[in-house]
């Protein structure tokens, strides 16, 4: 569903991404993890055709993302936690257009809104202008936005920053419930617990290079840690977490 | 596997028209709901327009009119001949009864400079020496004191005093010839008669006609902006940008959509300000009905009567469209730069110089020939073609040429925009 060869970015002489090779499967969630500027969001942003590779490839679905970008942009739904919503539209709006530019008709739309409406806990929402929105029910409705064509790669970014208790683990349920057959879940995050909850496997970055790609017991029998932060923290470092706290 | 990436494969750039016009009533939608934008591309220009084409002529013409029909203080120092001072009071009437112009109010002060300054009177008069009085008397100066800078003087006070002793002169000298025997046509024996050879819609469009480019391109300007800006920078800014980009849709439909929206909404305060030009000729020409024929004349000389035939409203349209055209793929293609909406509007206001400039320049276009050549500078062109258009001198040839111009360079700049919504230092720069 995911694979990716020997993939590197570098903006000018500074290197975001080294040479990453890794594969992720239909049915599982993937994590992402890594401190801030390990490379997540440039990597993300190169499976979502938005950034160029400057070597080596990467297949989505089973399409280049260099040959073949439109496939690519037809078959995954991407959220970041600084993605946003046009102010002046409500959420049904944007959802509307939305469905619209992945050639979906009225009522395929709105039928797939119905459903949004009660896996996310949309209610009035839908109705309300964006720019009335809290983060939450922003974040809930960018979610819509992203899954509204129901893409075989869900690629979520951060997602949870700035949620609150509640819409965090509407999040997290969501998530929970994208491992299907033919599915894949890409989640990027810098939170121990959530990627604990719901990734079956992870790989861990640090300064663009990939530490380690397995499942958490993997990980935990590997550095011999009781969880995954200080697993994470003995990859990265092998040394305690007041020292290594810096880097988060 | 190799390392290397693999050569990009070219796929369809061609525009889906249903994709732009996905993106274009996206970005429609959030303008048409912004109230701000709203008053800026209707109401603005459907207010400002018959202000400056119709209420301010108006106003002029009421000024001027209403300073003829007052009776203006003017100071004596001395004594002036009688018949000059019953000239300088006497009303002049209509055969009606009503008074065309009123005649001054002669009142005696000591020192005229301090009498105009302090106001006491608008102008005032002394003679060092006797004026004749009658034909023959000799010549004499009569020294005028008023604000000379001052438009209320000029037409007013001054004015009537300049306009009296004019026609005194004239008495005194025809009486002189009519004593030699001889006729007022002994001192002009060839007179002028002017006759206006401009097209009679040049001659109707009045001396402000040179404002309806310039309001024109500034409108559509003002309502582009909203749009553009809020499309572009104020995309990236709200972290749109991005999710549009995800999408299947094309750079060069996302740019499209987005110069299309931006060129409706500023073609909307482009109507806007056609539909109050044409309202303001409507009005103009009702309200004179009831001004005096001076008030009337000057009215019409300051802010004319726009009225456009059909070859006139085609070549208006295909200027207006065209320069929209391009004012859009300025703003997109400049604004796409700007991490914020603020940013953006530090790079575009200066554009507004780009119309103001060449516009005012237009009232000097009597001194400029203009070939071809001036046609073909982007926007100005459209300026000149306007301005023609309202004069009613627009030919054909010269509105191409300036419609051409206009949509080279909105497909040179659009192409611009379309590489920068290619180039991730720009989309990501933050």
């Amino acid at each position: 569903m995911l694979e990716i060869q020997n993939l590197t970015k570098t903006y000018g002489k500074h290197t975001a991404l080294s040479d990453v090779t890794l594969s992720a499967h239909e049915g599982e969630v993937f994590g992402l993890l890594g401190p801030n500027g390990a490379g997540k969001t440039t990597l993300l942003r190169l499976l979502a055709t938005l950034l160029t590779p400057t070597s080596g490839t990467a297949r989505v679905a089973g399409h280049d993302v260099q040959r073949d970008p439109e496939a690519v942009r037809r078959v995954v739904g991407v959220v970041n936690g600084g993605m946003g919503l046009p102010a002046r539209l409500t959420g049904r709006e944007v959802l509307r257009s939305f469905a619209g530019l992945y050639g979906m008709s009225r009522s395929q739309t709105d039928a797939r809104i119905a459903e949004l409406d009660t896996r996310l806990e949309l209610g009035r929402t839908l109705d309300v202008r964006a720019g009335e929105y809290s983060t939450g029910m922003r974040q809930k409705v960018v979610i819509a936005r992203a899954v509204i064509h129901d893409p075989a790669v869900l690629i979520l970014d951060e997602a949870s920053s700035g949620l609150d208790i509640f819409a965090r683990r509407t999040l997290l349920d969501f998530v929970a419930a994208t491992r299907a057959p033919g599915r894949l879940t890409v989640y990027s995050t810098h939170v121990m617990s959530e990627a604990e909850e719901v990734c079956d496997r992870m790989a861990i970055l640090h300064e663009g290079k990939l530490v380690t790609v397995d499942t958490l017991q993997g990980i935990l029998s590997r550095t011999g840690e009781r969880n995954l932060e200080r697993a994470f923290f003995a990859l990265l470092r092998g040394t305690p977490r007041e020292e290594a706290a810096h880097v988060i | 596997m190799s390392s290397e990436p693999l050569p990009p494969r070219r796929s369809s750039e061609a525009l889906r028209p249903g994709m732009v016009w996905r993106v274009a009533v996206r970005d429609l939608l959030a303008t048409l709901r912004d109230r701000r934008t709203l008053m800026g591309t209707v109401l603005i220009p459907l207010l400002l327009i018959p202000l400056f084409t119709l209420g301010l002529p108006q106003l002029l013409g009421k000024f001027v009119g209403g300073q003829q029909q007052e009776r203006q203080k003017v100071g004596v120092v001395g004594t002036l001949p009688p018949a000059l001072r019953a000239a300088l009071q006497r009303d002049e009437k209509a055969p009606d009864g009503s008074v065309l112009r009123a005649g001054v109010t002669l009142v005696t002060i000591t020192d005229p400079r301090r009498a105009v300054e302090d106001g006491d009177v608008e102008a005032a008069l002394r003679a060092p020496a006797a004026l004749p009085a009658r034909a023959g008397d000799g010549t004499g100066t009569l020294e005028v004191y008023a604000k000379l800078t001052s438009l209320r003087a000029q037409t007013g006070a001054y004015g009537k005093v300049q306009d009296t002793v004019d026609a005194y002169n004239r008495t005194l000298t025809l009486e002189r010839l009519t004593a030699l025997g001889l006729t007022a046509d002994t001192l002009t024996p060839v007179q002028i008669k002017p006759v206006d050879a401009s097209p009679p819609q040049q001659q109707r469009s009045g001396q402000l006609a040179f404002l309806i480019p310039l309001l024109m391109l500034n409108f559509i300007l003002t309502g582009a902006m909203a749009t553009a800006l809020d499309a572009t920078a104020g995309e990236k800014e709200r972290g749109t940008l991005e999710s549009l980009l995800v999408s299947p849709v094309r750079r060069g439909e996302v740019v499209a959509g987005k110069l299309l929206a931006t060129t409706l909404t500023a073609l909307t305060s482009a109507c806007f300000s056609v539909i109050g030009f044409l309202a303001s000729g409507i009005v103009a020409a009702w309200l004179q009905r009831g001004q005096s024929a001076s008030s009337a004349e000057l009215s019409q000389a300051f802010g004319g009567q726009l009225s456009l035939g059909f070859g006139a409203a085609v070549a208006l349209i295909g200027a207006a469209i065209s320069a929209a055209l391009l004012i859009s793929a300025v703003l997109i293609a400049l604004s796409i730069y700007a991490r914020s909406y603020k940013e953006a509007q530090t790079y575009v206001t200066p554009l507004s110089l780009a119309i103001v400039i060449p516009a005012v320049l237009l009232q000097f276009s009597d001194f400029l020939s203009t070939g071809p050549a001036l046609y073909a500078i982007p926007l100005f062109g459209s300026m000149l073609a306007i301005l023609d258009t309202v004069r009613g001198t627009v030919t054909a040839p010269n509105v191409l040429i300036a419609i051409a111009a206009n949509l080279l360079g909105a497909f040179v700049l659009a192409l611009v925009a379309r590489r920068s919504f290619g180039r991730e230092e720009v989309i990501f720069r933050n």
